[in-house]
């Protein structure tokens, strides 16, 4: 195999850096308010600290998701974002420490009712339940299974993503090993797994805030919001990085009109399993399901469900078809950063209404989430400054480097 | 009826795709704006070599979408609210969740037939006549032979000097291309 001709220099540019730092800084000021927070207001902060975790982690675990595709699939729209992804991925490890906190409530027997004595839970519905079915809190649901899952699933994710950097870095420098087949032997059972340990960690971190309400599709719903964030991430960064070399030499109308679909195949994958959550439990009309939907639309809870139909769904899908637009890096950019805000409220509107009888947003629902995202943002462009912005001499490589103009098959 | 050119166009065959994109774009820039390309597989950049931009297969399918999306909805409507109401668990007989899935499908299946009718009649298919086939070297088009053709009814054409333009590009062969 011959070696690609490198017509220019890798690196990331400079700017990386200055982002990354600038995030430091946001993240220290909104941290010092939320440790503020953590100890005047401990309830909401805590219920902010989740939210923004689970925002967070989505763009890890989504990136690593979409890592694994395209290493089964192949094609140059991977190759571009590829080192994108990777530095996502690879904040897991700081998100291991950014789930002490999580830890600390249940420890600290906060947020979550089944940590709760029975007297002290507020909703009159899952105290019956949780009365009636005693074995659920002893059998699953308590704070030894909750802290051992979670090293479980933090293990599988960081192992993965340590193998897939790996065997990437391996491939910066000449001479370097073909590892095709060790990413597909890693992606494939990757993907399975990530499916598994996704739904499981949504059950004990999310959908256990009400242990009365049971959904199977509910892990999934939450997959599909973390890809959707990780692809429409992947588009603002490549956007930032478009204004600089090496990433304006690479990224070609084609790879961002295959962004732009898988923008687009996402959210109405997510549409789908939400509309089918809904359709599913409208259908059965019974008590101890339709709870989950009666508490998000009631009270003020329905304008952001509306918002989520009409502004996550209608508007991105209509917009979406529009071939141009996803052949636009500078136009795909704005409704990318607004598919963020989307998922943001999505997991608020999941979040909030299980402690919140009527509409109402906290000061830590928002300072939380920020400070998260400073620290995450700044250990994401260190890990992108890290590595060049294309594993050089992978042979997929070539297909940004050299992209193919004339050959047949397409 | 307009008296029809005896000759349809003068056609290059041209060796590999790269050579019949490069003469497509020059051609093309040279001021020939009715002209076509052939080969035996799809080719990146071909259309826009030809200067091939506006394609209305989209609209046809958005078209076919919208409508089956319609009928899907109105049927189930009128199916079950209007012409056998039936009480299913207590909800009103016009109840539009419930409707979705079909509606959705509907969407689907008419968008797809008209993506392929649409893709069909936008071609001029089926098609039992064609005037490339009068030459007989045209057959390898389907197999390693890739073509360019300049029709007659450009308003540029010129019997000599298209021959002449076509052969200063290196193919393979120029023919005449009888109607």
């Amino acid at each position: 195999m011959s070696a690609p001709a490198i017509k220019f220099d890798l690196t990331a540019p400079p700017v990386v850096k200055t982002i990354g730092q600038r995030s430091l800084i946001v993240g220290v000021v909104f941290g010092i308010i939320a440790l503020v927070l953590a100890f005047t207001r401990p309830d909401e902060f805590y219920r902010g600290y989740l939210l923004g975790f689970m925002c967070w982690l989505g763009l890890a675990l989504g990136s690593m998701a979409i890592l694994m595709i395209r290493h089964l699939t192949g094609g140059g729209w991977g190759m571009v974002i590829r080192r994108i992804l990777g530095a996502a991925m690879r904040t897991l490890p700081l998100l291991v420490v950014l789930f002490i906190p999580i830890v600390i409530a249940v420890l600290e027997h906060r947020i979550y009712p089944w940590l709760m004595p029975l007297d002290a839970i507020q909703d009159p519905h899952i105290r019956e339940h949780l009365e009636k079915h005693g074995f659920i809190k002893d059998a699953y649901l308590n704070p030894s299974g909750f802290i051992i899952r979670a090293v479980l699933y933090f293990f599988i994710w960081n192992l993965s993503s340590f193998l897939l950097s790996h065997w990437s870095r391996q491939t910066d420098a000449a001479g370097a090993p073909d590892n095709t087949q060790k990413f597909k032997a890693v992606a494939g059972p990757g993907l399975i797994l990530y499916g598994f340990t996704i739904s499981f960690a949504a059950i004990d971190w999310v959908m256990s805030l009400d242990p009365s309400w049971i959904s199977t599709i509910f892990g999934l719903i939450i997959l599909i919001g973390e890809v959707l964030a990780a692809m429409c991430f992947a588009v603002v960064v490549e956007r930032i990085l478009f204004d600089y070399k090496p990433m304006s030499e690479m990224l070609k109308p084609d790879f961002v009109h295959d962004h732009g679909k898988w923008m687009l195949t996402f959210t109405m994958v997510w549409a789908y399993f939400s509309f089918s959550q809904w359709l599913i439990i409208w259908a059965g009309n019974l008590p101890n399901e339709i709870s989950f939907y009666l508490k998000r639309i009631e009270n003020g809870w329905g304008t952001i469900a509306l918002t989520l139909a009409l502004f996550g769904f209608c508007v991105p899908f209509a917009i979406l078809l529009s071939r141009p637009f996803k052949r636009d890096i500078r136009k795909l950019v704005w409704l990318a950063i607004w598919i963020i805000v989307i998922r943001y409220l999505d997991l608020f509107w999941i979040i909030e209404p299980n402690f919140s009888k009527s509409l109402s947003i906290t000061v830590a629902d928002i300072v939380v989430p920020i400070a998260i995202g400073g620290f995450w943002l700044w250990f994401f462009f260190r890990n992108l400054a890290a590595l060049p912005l294309l594993p050089a001499y992978d042979p997929s490589a070539i297909e940004v480097i050299e992209p193919p103009h004339h050959h047949g098959g397409t | 009826m307009a008296k029809r050119d005896p000759i349809y166009g003068i056609m290059a065959e041209f060796d590999s795709a790269q050579a019949l994109v490069d003469a497509a774009h020059k051609t093309h820039e040279a001021g020939y704006k009715k002209i076509d390309a052939y080969s035996p597989f799809p080719i990146d950049g071909l259309a826009e070599a030809i200067g091939f931009h506006h394609d209305e297969v989209p609209l046809v399918i958005l078209i076919g979408g919208i409508i089956g999306g319609c009928t899907g909805y109105l049927m189930q409507w009128w199916m079950s609210a209007v012409d056998y109401p039936l009480n299913i668990g207590g909800k009103p007989p016009h109840s539009w969740p419930a409707f979705i899935v079909i509606t959705f499908e509907m969407t689907i299946l008419f968008a797809g037939i008209s993506a392929v009718l649409g893709m069909l009649a936008l071609n001029g298919l089926p098609m039992p006549y064609h005037p490339v086939f009068n030459v007989p070297r045209f057959s390898s088009a389907s197999k390693d032979r890739f073509f360019l053709i300049v029709f007659s009814s450009d308003k540029k054409y010129d019997p000599v000097a298209v021959r002449n333009f076509l052969g200063a590009m290196n193919p393979r062969s120029v023919s005449e291309v009888p109607s």
